[in-house]
């Protein structure tokens, strides 16, 4: 706990004051029931596939690309394939499980740069690859969790990032996302939860469309669904 | 139905003609048109300035007019049919005429909304052979929610074509004491408006508000521009024959 | 709150944007463009008006507990580790910020986009201890390299043409100029990376900080405030104290309006949840979390029914997209960090009526900026509502206004003389039909009056007068009813 400090009492002093008059609400003062949370999308739940479809629309509305794998295998061919077409040879990656699989799979074929590296190397990687813990279909967006593996470096500095998204952790709305990485006690929260819709972009000059500009210029979300563990 | 006609001090002053027009169309809508000369203005200006108590000694007088009455106040002006809506909140620390004040807000109609709202009426038998533009004044549209109406009024006049302008909902720049204390802001607002317009190729611009009509007109005026310049109540009296734009007569 | 334009006056500030053809053209476009993919965005929510009626109720429920919440949000942060400074006005929170800066030695310091750091004028007092930090969102660096105020809140550097920013990045980084809007994009990524790298200290504001969690929001789509917020060892936060909101559910309600509403994306690229510094639990990112809670003139704003509500603004910028006075001349104009509608309101609020005032009258209250507001913050009601505070204060003695307000005051009191009794409404109505002058004549008022009746001249530069018709109506319904 801080110091009690002259600027916090007089601050917390003139708020009480400039609310002493404010009538206190109905029953609960502090509390905003169901009414606060946003409306229930239109329509019944999504089923997987419509989860899909709405997270591939809005994802590829914002400028990602989605790929489908079934198997492990396919998983392994889809970070190669992407890889390769984007010219990249050194991968900076995070050290979730399934994306270490990766690493040891693919070994020979370019230089893995775990995230710990010094500074200097994780700025040479031309891709990044990790997983994502969430996604969101309403918005397209995949979310990265702190406290399941460091994203913030290979999700951010690289100019194409890849994310393995496992179809169970496809969720349908922003609420849904927040009750999932929300909690009432703090020490329970990831430190840093990143939500990422598509690739970095600006328009500040004149109005023109640059994709890319502190973070990737692309970005690819893996969701694996198929029988089994396929992203294991 | 017996209707109070409240014209306005801008009609009264500058455009007596709407308020014919506007009498004429309650009559031939059926109505039985009550006119109290003791009316003089909303208080509306000194409001929009910042003089709120100028504003409640010239609202008061109509505190006295139509306060204590029931029938409908019938106004060809959205702004001050907004001012009028206004008078709870400008009179709610005085218990003395709160009442009056709530009592005159509910009973007051923008002409259009009137007719169209509570007469249910949309044909006045009207005519008017041209395209017409019609400007939706801030208040009329985002204040008291009047958007249809005049048009459903305008597509009954017979040899009336409505002309949509892009950006309809773009501001003349009038604003009350705006047009004078920031001029150039307002006529480049104007302006803007205005470019719309001369585009969309009309023979007339029509509106609910004289204020948006004289910083319309007046600048078409000063353009020696064609374009005609009409009230609502005008286009729906009928002939068609009204005064040219900003000058005189 | 430090007022960012040259001391001239609105009116003359104005005056001066508006003859600027290049600036009106790239406003036209910038406004144009947003409140189009604005209202594209929002036709996709079947539920827009029910999710602005929520927001701005949990933006209500969050002001009027500020006082329980303010404190949940600080105990909340500092248990996870953030340190929670409480800064009254801006020179106190600039001194908290320059404290740290010295304490850990931080030479280079890089800033994500912040308005609150405009606020307090943080840039020149880290500048005076000789620690400037570079902005890293590409429109702010690009006013910082030129100089200038940010001229839109969305895109700070609309104002500057490629062939501006190709010279401003010639001079700075030696590159040849040129005029590919993505490649001198790719030298600013290159230029600010080092930035980055070598930065001890990030500097950021918030878009809302979480009551129940300690949690702060940063929304984004360049990914600049990602960099400035994992890179440097130690991370500070500017908060306004409006900014909390009580649940992290909440979160999900903004989350869908501010972005559409200002800029028509479904959702801004990047969203950083930060709950506490990332490091002490071995994460990458900062070591230390400071968060700065600024009231500069908040609390006043608070203690009014009227105003509290301006303290819901999630500055989204959609009011500054709507409204016509903007669009016309400009952020500069306004002379203050915030421009616009909102600008217009919570100025003279924070940093007073005598340096403010008179952006109050810069409106024609046509209530465009209300009717696109995500919380539905009524603007022309409170501009009306500061008109009144400033007449008072003028009124009172408080407020200088000079002869033009002490003239407006005399006629607006003569005016309602008048008008206040249909006895001398009848008596001013034929005297201003027997003394002759423009009223009368209608068209362009002669140099005379103008000189004599600045209202006149004003009209009349651009527009003709409609002349007193004869006959009142008054007269006519007498004439006709008998």
């Amino acid at each position: 706990m801080a110091a009690p400090s002259e600027a916090r009492d007089e601050i917390m002093g003139r708020v009480r004051a400039a609310l002493a008059r404010v009538p206190i609400g109905p029953a609960l003062p502090w509390e905003l029931g169901a009414e606060a949370r946003s409306p229930a999308p239109p329509g019944p739940p999504l089923d997987l596939d419509g989860k899909i479809a709405r997270f591939r629309a809005m994802l590829e509305r914002a400028g990602g690309h989605l790929h489908f794998a079934g198997s492990p295998e396919e998983t392994t061919n889809a970070v190669r394939e992407i890889a390769n077409a984007a010219g990249a040879r050194r991968i900076l990656h995070s050290e979730d499980h399934r994306v270490l699989l990766r690493a040891a799979a693919l070994e020979g074929e370019f230089t893995w740069v775990p995230h710990d590296e010094e500074r200097a190397e994780l700025l040479t990687c031309e891709l990044g690859l990790t997983a994502a813990q969430w996604g969101v279909a309403e918005t397209g967006t995949i979310v990265l969790e702190s406290a399941a593996e460091h994203h913030r470096l290979a999700s951010l500095l690289p100019p194409v990032h890849i994310a393995l998204l496992d179809a169970p952790g496809l969720l349908e709305t922003l609420d849904e996302l927040l009750a999932a990485v929300g909690s009432e006690d703090p020490d329970d929260m990831s430190r840093t939860i990143t939500m990422i819709t598509g690739p970095s972009r600006t328009a500040d000059i004149e109005l023109t469309l640059v994709v890319g500009v502190h973070g990737p210029r692309e970005l690819h979300v893996i969701l694996l669904r198929g029988a089994g563990n396929p992203l294991a | 139905m017996d209707v109070s006609l409240f014209v306005t001090c801008l009609v009264d002053q500058f455009w007596p003609e709407v308020g014919t027009a506007a009498s004429l169309v309650l009559r031939r809508a059926g109505c039985i048109v009550h006119f109290d000369a003791r009316q003089t203005c909303c208080g509306q200006p000194a409001f929009n300035a910042g003089y709120r108590d100028e504003a409640r000694a010239v609202a008061r007088a109509l505190l006295e007019i139509y306060g204590t009455r029931s029938d409908p106040i019938v106004v060809p002006s959205g702004s001050c049919g907004a001012m009028l809506r206004h008078l709870p909140e400008l009179f709610r620390d005085d218990p003395g005429a709160f009442p009056r004040a709530r009592s005159i807000a509910k009973r007051t109609h923008e002409l259009g909304a009137f007719l169209v709202r509570i007469l249910g009426v949309e044909d006045l038998g009207a005519s008017f052979a041209g395209r017409v533009a019609w400007h939706d004044s801030c208040h009329a549209r985002r204040w008291l929610g009047i958007e249809e109406e005049p048009r459903r009024l305008i597509a009954r006049v017979a040899g009336a074509e409505l002309v949509e302008l892009p950006d309809r909902e773009a501001c003349c720049g009038f604003g009350g004491t705006f047009a004078v204390k920031h001029p150039e802001i307002s006529v480049a607002m104007l302006d803007a408006k205005l470019a719309g317009l001369r585009a969309a190729g009309v023979d007339a611009v029509a509106g609910s508000d004289v204020s948006c009509l004289m910083q319309i007109g007046g600048r078409l005026a000063r353009e020696r521009s064609p374009i005609r310049v009409l009230h609502l109540a005008e286009l729906l009296a009928g002939d068609g024959a009204a005064a040219a734009p900003g000058g005189p007569r | 709150m430090t007022a960012s334009g040259p001391p001239a006056s609105f009116a003359a500030r104005a005056r001066a944007a508006l003859g600027d053809d290049r600036l009106r053209q790239a406003l036209g476009k910038a406004t144009a463009l947003f409140a189009a993919r604005r209202r594209t965005a929002l036709a996709e929510v079947p539920d827009w008006e029910e999710l602005r009626q929520r927001a701005a109720r949990i933006k209500r429920e969050a002001l009027n507990g500020l006082h329980h919440y303010l404190e949940q949000f600080a105990a909340n942060a500092e248990t996870a580790g953030a340190e929670i400074h409480w800064a009254r006005d801006a020179a106190e929170a600039c001194a908290i910020v320059s404290s740290i800066a010295r304490r850990i030695g931080a030479r280079h310091l890089v800033k994500a986009k912040s308005m609150t750091t405009e606020e307090i004028g943080l840039n020149a007092a880290l500048e005076r201890d000789g620690r400037l930090p570079v902005e890293t969102d590409l429109g702010e660096w690009i006013i910082q390299l030129a100089g200038e105020p940010p001229s839109h809140i969305i895109v700070p550097a609309i104002h500057k043409s490629r062939a501006d920013v190709a010279a401003l990045f010639a001079a700075e980084l030696g590159i040849p100029p040129t005029d590919d809007v993505a490649e001198l994009t790719r030298a600013a990524r290159v230029a600010l990376r080092q930035r980055f790298a070598a930065a001890e200290l990030g500097i950021s504001g918030v878009n809302f900080a979480v009551a129940e969690t300690g949690s702060i929001l940063i929304l984004e789509n360049e990914g600049n405030a990602r960099m400035a917020t994992t890179l440097p060892r130690v991370h500070v936060a500017i908060v306004g104290i409006e900014k909390i909101v009580p649940r992290f559910e909440h979160l999900a309600v903004f989350l869908r309006l501010l972005p559409r509403s200002g800029t028509g994306q479904h959702l801004t690229t990047y969203q950083s949840i930060l709950t506490g510094p990332s490091a002490i639990v071995g994460d990458e990112g900062p070591e230390e979390l400071h968060i700065v809670l600024l009231d500069n003139g908040r609390t006043a704003m608070l203690a009014s029914d009227e105003t509290r509500p301006a303290l819901a603004c999630i500055r989204c910028g959609a009011c500054l997209n709507a409204c016509p006075v903007y669009r016309e001349i400009g952020g500069h104009a306004y002379g203050s960090t915030y421009p616009g509608p909102i600008g217009a309101v919570i100025t003279p609020l924070l940093a007073g009526l005598e340096r403010g005032g008179d952006l109050a009258f810069a409106s024609s209250l046509c209530g465009a900026c209300r009717e696109v507001c995500p919380v539905d913050i009524d603007l022309p009601g409170l501009l009306i509502e500061l008109r009144s505070r400033v007449v008072e204060g003028r009124r009172r003695g408080e407020l200088a206004g000079g002869r033009a307000a002490a003239f407006e005051r005399r006629a607006i009191a003569t005016w309602a003389w008048a008008m206040a009794s249909p006895r001398r409404y009848r008596l001013l109505s034929r005297l201003a039909r027997a003394l002759p002058g423009p009223w009368r004549r209608g068209g362009r008022p002669g140099r005379l009056a103008a000189r004599l009746i600045p209202a006149l001249r004003a009209w009349g530069a651009a527009r003709d007068l409609r002349p007193l018709a004869p006959r009142t109506f008054r007269d006519l319904w007498r004439e006709d009813e008998g």
